[in-house]
């Protein structure tokens, strides 16, 4: 192979391609409709499962999550382990709450509910409840007969066809909660929330102090929630709280979100599945494309042998053009991607669990890129070899 | 005595399709001088044809030798093969067999390109060949724009851009009018008369046939006799 070869390869391509400019258009179309449909509803489902694991973090876990010793059921000294805490360098916020059950209680009806004892100044720092307010006002530090109470234990904001057993109520209306010790108390609605999240909006928050005076405790916490700059840091600032010598347990988010982690598992395993699928199809298409391309071409290969142009020119060429589909067609993929993931980026789908945004890792992209570009080449030297390998006369003449 | 530039020696082609055995060419021996313009005529289904593909190392013999230019080719290896048409060898088929990607001056420039030859030089000879048979105002034409006539005549100027040894035709005029078949008859006389090219030349038309030095006839994949014009 030398200079004049490649040169002849270039040649021949480049007039092939346009010559027959439509075909260019399909095989680029196509390609880039592969690289879309492989790309796009893995990036949909890799959205999802970041919304998800987003909606345990901003709701649940915080990015790390202090929980009691084993021996212990309550962390204590939680105010001085929190302001500690929240000295470290970076870290955003940290709060700590009481879990607990309840009965509701309103009219004539009773359902139990789950509780957070929450600070509601601290809350503010590592969870969303306060922007998830869909009405109202979230709780001050001097509320301590109001509550507020999530979405999906409210009639009015349950989904069509869902019977669960739900509340009619309202902001200001008083409703009686008892707790597990059997002490009761009316409380008002001062917000409701809706975070999208079914792990989420089934909850009640009350201020901590009710905690400590219907308990008669302090200073305690089943939980301190630890926001973190971004994900990814969690490793970092364990050894950090580590190195203030506490004794509690230090997790981060993933080991707490267990039945989401399956979900959002099962999710990426038929990710693979469907693109792995996605890209056999793509490779079949365009296979079957260019196939057909070049053995229309069959004719123009026995002219080029029978006047002297060397087979692995031939060969040469045809790879070249093949490479040119794949590589415009995965461009155009990527133009028509990038375009798709800015608009989605402004106007996210809106899913049952909120607002999901694609997200395709550069990663990701770079793969499909390469593996159809590496399809549409494979795609083109087969049937190019079998029709330069081809009888010059057959070739030529038909046979 | 001037050396063959084409010699023949017991040249054998079977086609086989499994039971049935076809002798397209049996026992053929023939010689041909450089510059000699030669027309190879028969009946329909004589192997005129087939010769012609053997002699032109676009199809390969059962049986026998040839010798082109000193060289038996016989014995090359498919590339070599390629290698020898694109030196030695010029085709004027039929069916014109352009290559419709590429304009008049590419489709003849194209074998200049792959002896290496730099862009100024082939673009030169293509033009110069293509005035030569009287098409330098379509060089940026594409085949489909042509006449057939125009197009056989493309043809030829890219059969002969490389200077080749031999000139091989079959039937260049069967799918012309008669007064393009005369033009084209008389662009070979011409080439072979002025630069005394050797062409061989399958034809159906005895008037063609008259033309040429000598005419070899076959019947039946035997050679009949060889008549000097
Ligand atoms: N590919 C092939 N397979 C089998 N038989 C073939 C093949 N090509 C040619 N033949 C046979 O070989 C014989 C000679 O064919 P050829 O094409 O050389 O004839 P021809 O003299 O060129 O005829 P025409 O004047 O019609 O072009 C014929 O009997 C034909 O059927
Ligand atoms: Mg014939």
């Amino acid at each position: 192979m030398n200079k004049k070869d490649i040169k002849l390869m270039f040649f021949l391509a480049y007039k092939n391609i346009i010559k027959s400019k439509s075909t260019f258009i399909v095989i680029v179309a196509v390609m880039a409709m592969s690289f879309l449909s492989i790309t796009f509803f893995s990036a949909i489902i890799d959205g999802l499962s970041y919304e998800f694991e987003e909606s345990m973090i901003d709701g649940q876990t915080g990015h790390l999550m202090i929980e009691p010793s084993n021996e212990e059921s309550f962390i204590f000294n939680s105010d001085r382990l929190e302001k500690n805490i929240s000295k470290i360098p970076g870290v955003i916020g940290v709060s700590s709450r009481l879990e607990s059950n309840i009965l509701i209680t309103y009219k004539n009806e009773e359902l139990g509910a789950p509780v957070f004892f929450i600070d509601p100044i601290d809350e503010q720092k590592v969870s969303n409840f306060h922007e998830s307010l869909i009405e109202g006002s979230f709780l001050s530090y001097k509320d301590t007969s109001e509550i507020i109470i999530g979405s999906d234990l409210l009639e009015q904001y349950a989904p069509i066809d869902d019977t669960k057993k739900r509340f009619n109520l309202r902001i200001g209306d008083n409703i009686i909660l008892t707790f597990n010790n059997g002490y009761k108390k009316e409380y008002k609605i001062k917000g409701i929330f809706k975070t999208g999240s079914k792990f989420n909006d089934d909850k009640i928050l009350i201020n901590k102090e009710e905690y400590f005076s219907i308990f008669n405790k302090e200073d305690i916490s089943h939980k301190i929630l630890v926001k973190l700059p971004s994900r990814g840091l969690e490793k970092e600032y364990i050894q950090k709280i580590e190195a203030l010598g506490i004794i509690e347990q230090i997790n981060p988010w993933e080991t707490k979100i267990g039945m989401i982690k399956q979900f959002v598992g099962s999710l990426q395993i038929t990710n693979q599945i469907t693109g792995f699928i996605g890209l056999l199809t793509a490779f079949a298409t365009i296979y079957i494309i260019i196939f057909i391309n070049v053995t229309n071409k069959r004719k123009q290969i026995g002219i080029l042998k029978a006047i002297g142009i060397k087979k692995k020119i031939i060969l040469g060429s045809y790879i070249i053009q093949s490479f040119i589909y794949g590589f415009v067609g995965v461009i155009f993929g990527n133009i028509i991607m990038q375009i798709l993931l800015a608009l989605l980026a402004s106007y996210p789908l809106s899913m049952p669990i909120g607002d999901v945004v694609p997200l395709l890792t550069i990663g990701k992209l770079l793969t499909t890129s390469f593996i159809l570009i590496l399809a549409s080449i494979v795609a083109g030297f087969f049937p190019s070899r079998k029709a330069s390998n081809d009888n010059i006369l057959d070739a030529i003449f038909g046979g | 005595m001037i050396k063959n530039i084409i010699e023949v020696n017991k040249l054998e082609r079977i086609y086989s399709n499994g039971i049935v055995k076809t002798y397209a060419l049996k026992d053929v021996s023939l010689s041909i001088k450089p510059g000699e313009f030669v027309a190879i005529m028969g009946p329909s289904g004589s192997g005129k044809s087939t010769l012609l593909h053997q002699l032109g190392l676009l199809d390969t013999p059962t049986n026998g030798s040839i010798i082109i230019d000193n060289e038996d080719v016989s014995k090359l290896t498919d590339k070599q093969k390629t290698t020898f048409r694109l030196e030695k060898l010029g085709y004027v088929f039929q069916s014109y067999n352009l290559l419709p990607e590429l304009n008049v001056i590419e489709n003849v420039f194209l074998t200049s390109m792959a002896k290496g030859l730099d862009p100024k030089e082939y673009n030169l000879r293509a033009k110069d060949i293509l005035e030569k048979v009287g098409l330098k105002d379509r060089l940026y034409y594409y085949p489909s724009e042509l006449s057939g006539g125009q197009q056989q005549r493309v043809s030829i100027a890219r059969a002969l851009v490389n200077k080749p040894k031999i000139l091989f035709a079959d039937e260049p005029t069967a799918n012309l009018d008669s007064d393009s078949s005369q033009d084209i008859i008389d662009l070979f006389k011409k080439l072979n008369k002025e630069i005394n090219q050797t062409i061989v030349m399958v034809t159906h038309e005895l008037e063609e046939g008259k033309k040429a030095d000598r005419i070899i006839w076959i019947k039946d994949g035997i050679l009949d006799k060889s008549v000097k014009v």
